[in-house]
């Protein structure tokens, strides 16, 4: 591995990080549109930008586009206020308008703008180490590297100085604003923070794909977890790997390295959704199929204590009486049978002692409407465990 | 480049043409999207059909539009389908799923672009036409192509504009009435997703989705009525699309899809700030109005609360006494005189029967708005 791979793959796992902090927040707080947003608005502030500095890691260019970015979502907010367009088409109306201008600014100016399309949707991150930093006539590294590099320790120092704030802000606004915090100032902190960092990533990967690093590895650490900081430390952990393996991904397929991070992170989110141990789409189908098949059990043994009379206990009226299909008749009565709560004679059900026990307690507790205690109740009589 | 060049000249004429019904159609159907709130769904569309169009050429090795637009088409679909079930299924929230959805898929269809470009192939050059559009690139079968899909799509929209217009404004209503929501759901929403895919060869991937909007979003400004709207804002996407066209035309090396984003931009910026019934302007004017009125009506009050105290309602009294009133001014009062409430002699005021009329009338309207 070349000192240039290295770099290349260190200012890409330095630019994951960097973007999934500010993206866990964007995403908790349902805005991640916004980031979406400012990465296309933010073209014109840097074409702008380049103009007046003629450099494109010059720190002045970052914070005018930076401040587009504000501008864009100042912007959005205005609109939605006066309450002309809903929410989310004043978003969709506003960043295609600027990215408009920034593309025709670009065209316009095709020979003296050194930017291009392409390196505007993807981003030159394999050029990155060939644009050093040489202080003193010493070179100190990639200069990509320096400019991500400060934005993440930035970004670092206030995550650590307001992280209760941002925390409190973001599941109870309305209890932030009692306790004396601004929402306004930790909305607007967040904007500018998501904007300089776009701004800085943008260089490296592009417009649409910073999206990805902020969304991607944030959503995903969500189906993982409950916990803030571990949604923080998953996705910067997503956000790493996306990088390392992307690079490598890029390396075999001779493709866009920006390309093929994100494609890496499609891949972790596409696994993560499917088989996540709680919100994955296979365990809330299982668990959806388990809920199905207890309320049945319960329906079932409601049935039965409320019927004394035999015929209406027989085994083929059951069938018919709460109208289930067959296969689905049979499992319940298995069910119910291997968990000792009825016994069959003469192709009659009749509840066991512990039957009518657990569905006394089943109704008293159905009625009384305690959500939590079923659950309880299901461990004390050792049920659904077949 | 003269004006009658679009009715003489065939490929200008052709794209002329082409830009328009796709103007016409997006407006039609981005209707829908603005109404039921999904004005970001066509972004999400438009991004995710990338991989589409590089799939179908890695995979059938010919640039034939057609082929292209049914992969996009289908690339579009998954898209669209599996944000919706991101939506339904995980605690993930609309504005995640959509910008997930839109950044990797868009991400995944760069890999495939740039994989494409260093493929030993000639045939390859131009896909990157469906970043920004190309709308010189069309040629009449397109045109055609346009023309019967959004003929089909108007077809199927005024068949099912009943239900269409109900689920708009009340899908759980139009639910208990029996109707079938998840069809009419999937009907306009594949409607949207072949608009936009249809749109990406003029307008790009990466700004089809203003093209959506902006028209419908300048059409809202302008009325209440779906079927009105729905006119006004194919008018607006087609002659954005047809001015669009001609100034990129007119100038080098300027893609098609920013400008004609920018003037559908033009059109939403002037229905907001023009529109009599919502704009800017208009509601500000009234805002103006409606407040000198309630001064004058203040002050006018105010006089009959001195007045009704003497016998003689229109014994003068000082103007001075007005001075501690909020909302007076000699503006105020120069109106009431003009409109003949009060008589104005040196600096003393004096009401008329007519303003202590009125003056009671305001009264008694605020008592019975308070019954």
């Amino acid at each position: 591995m070349t000192s240039a791979q290295l770099e290349i793959q260190l200012i890409g796992a330095i630019v994951a990080i960097a973007c999934a902090i500010p993206g866990t927040f964007l995403v908790l707080r349902k805005m991640a549109m916004i980031s979406d947003a400012i990465s296309h608005s933010i073209l014109p502030g840097i074409v702008l930008g380049f103009f007046i500095t003629q450099d494109l890691n010059s720190p002045l260019l970052i914070l005018l586009a930076a401040l587009t970015g504000v501008i864009t979502v100042i912007l959005v907010e205005f609109i939605q206020k006066t309450g002309l367009v809903k929410e989310d088409t004043a978003i969709g109306l506003v960043f295609p308008a600027l990215f408009s201008i920034g593309v025709i600014l670009i065209a316009k100016n095709a020979n003296d703008v050194h930017l291009d399309i392409d390196a505007v949707l993807l981003g030159e991150l394999a050029f990155a180490p060939f644009d050093r930093l040489v202080v003193d006539g010493m070179d100190i590294g990639p200069k990509s590297l320096w400019v991500i590099g400060s934005i993440l320790l930035i970004t670092l120092t206030l995550l650590l100085l307001f992280f209760k704030e941002l925390k409190l802000s973001t599941f109870d606004k309305g209890l932030a604003a009692t306790l004396g915090f601004s929402p306004a100032i930790l909305h607007y902190g967040l904007m500018t923070i998501s904007s300089v960092t776009v701004v800085g990533a943008f260089d490296a990967v592009g417009a649409v794909l910073v999206v990805a690093l902020i969304i991607a590895p944030a959503a995903t650490a969500y189906l993982l977890t409950d916990n803030l900081k571990h949604m923080l430390f998953l996705s910067c952990c997503f956000g790493i790997f996306a990088a390392i393996a992307g690079y490598w991904l890029a390396n075999v397929l001779d493709a866009s390295i920006a390309g093929s991070m994100s494609t890496v992170l499609g891949i972790v989110f596409l696994l993560v959704y499917l088989f996540a141990p709680k919100q994955g789409v296979f365990s809330v189908f299982f668990k959806e199929r388990q809920q199905r098949k207890e309320v049945s059990l319960l329906v079932f043994l409601l049935h039965l204590q409320n019927h004394q009379e035999a015929e209406e206990r027989h085994v083929n009226h059951l069938r018919e009486h709460i109208n289930w299909q067959k296969v689905q008749a049979k499992t319940v009565l298995e069910l119910a049978s291997k968990n000792n709560l009825i016994y069959i004679s003469d192709n009659i059900v009749s509840l066991t002692d512990k039957g009518q026990e657990f569905t006394d307690e089943a109704l008293l507790y159905i009625t009384t409407n305690k959500v939590t205690a079923i659950e309880e109740l299901k461990e004390r009589f050792f049920l659904f465990r077949g | 480049m003269e004006l009658t060049d679009f009715f003489t000249d065939y490929t200008l004429r052709t794209i002329t043409l082409g830009t328009a019904i796709l103007g016409a159609i997006c407006g039609m159907l981005g209707s829908f999207a603005v109404l039921r709130k999904q004005s970001l769904l066509g972004d999400a569309i438009s991004h995710a059909a990338l991989p589409g169009i590089a799939l179908a050429f890695i995979i059938t090795g010919v640039k034939d539009a057609n082929i292209i637009l049914i992969g996009a088409l289908i690339s579009g679909l998954i898209g669209t389908f599996w944000i919706k079930s991101i939506v339904k299924r995980t605690r993930l929230k609309n504005d995640t799923a959509l910008g997930l959805i839109l950044s990797l898929f868009f991400g995944f269809g760069m890999l495939l672009l740039t994989f494409i470009q260093k493929m030993p192939n000639a045939n390859q050059a131009g896909l990157d036409k469906y970043l920004f559009g190309q709308a010189a690139t069309l040629v009449e079968e397109d045109v055609w192509v346009m023309a019967t899909v959004t003929g089909i799509s108007l077809i199927v929209l005024l068949l099912f504009w009943k239900e269409l217009k109900l689920l708009l404004f009340d899908a759980d209503y139009t639910k208990t009435l029996g109707f079938n929501t998840r069809f009419l759901d999937i009907l306009i929403t594949t409607f949207i997703v072949l608009a936009i895919v249809l749109g990406l060869q003029t307008v790009g991937v990466v700004l089809m989705s203003a093209m959506l909007l902006a028209p419908a979003a300048a059409a809202r400004q302008w009325t209440n009525n779906l079927g009105i709207m729905i006119f006004l804002a194919s008018i607006f996407g087609a002659f954005s699309g047809v001015f669009g066209t001609a100034i990129s035309a007119s100038q080098n090396n300027l893609s098609t899809g920013p400008v004609i984003v920018l003037v559908a931009a033009t059109f939403v910026l002037i229905s907001f700030i023009f529109s009599p019934g919502r704009g800017l302007l208009f509601r500000k004017i009234r805002f103006r109005k409606n407040r000198r009125e309630l001064h004058l009506k203040k002050t006018l009050t105010f006089m009959h609360h001195i007045v009704k105290e003497h016998e003689n309602i229109s014994r003068p009294h000082a103007i001075r006494i007005l001075n501690n009133f909020q909302g007076f001014t000699r503006k105020t009062l120069n109106k009431l005189e003009d409109k003949k409430f009060v008589r104005i002699e040196g600096n003393q005021w004096a009401m008329t029967q007519e303003g202590y009329d009125e003056a009671e009338s305001i009264y008694n309207q605020l008592g019975s708005e308070n019954d």
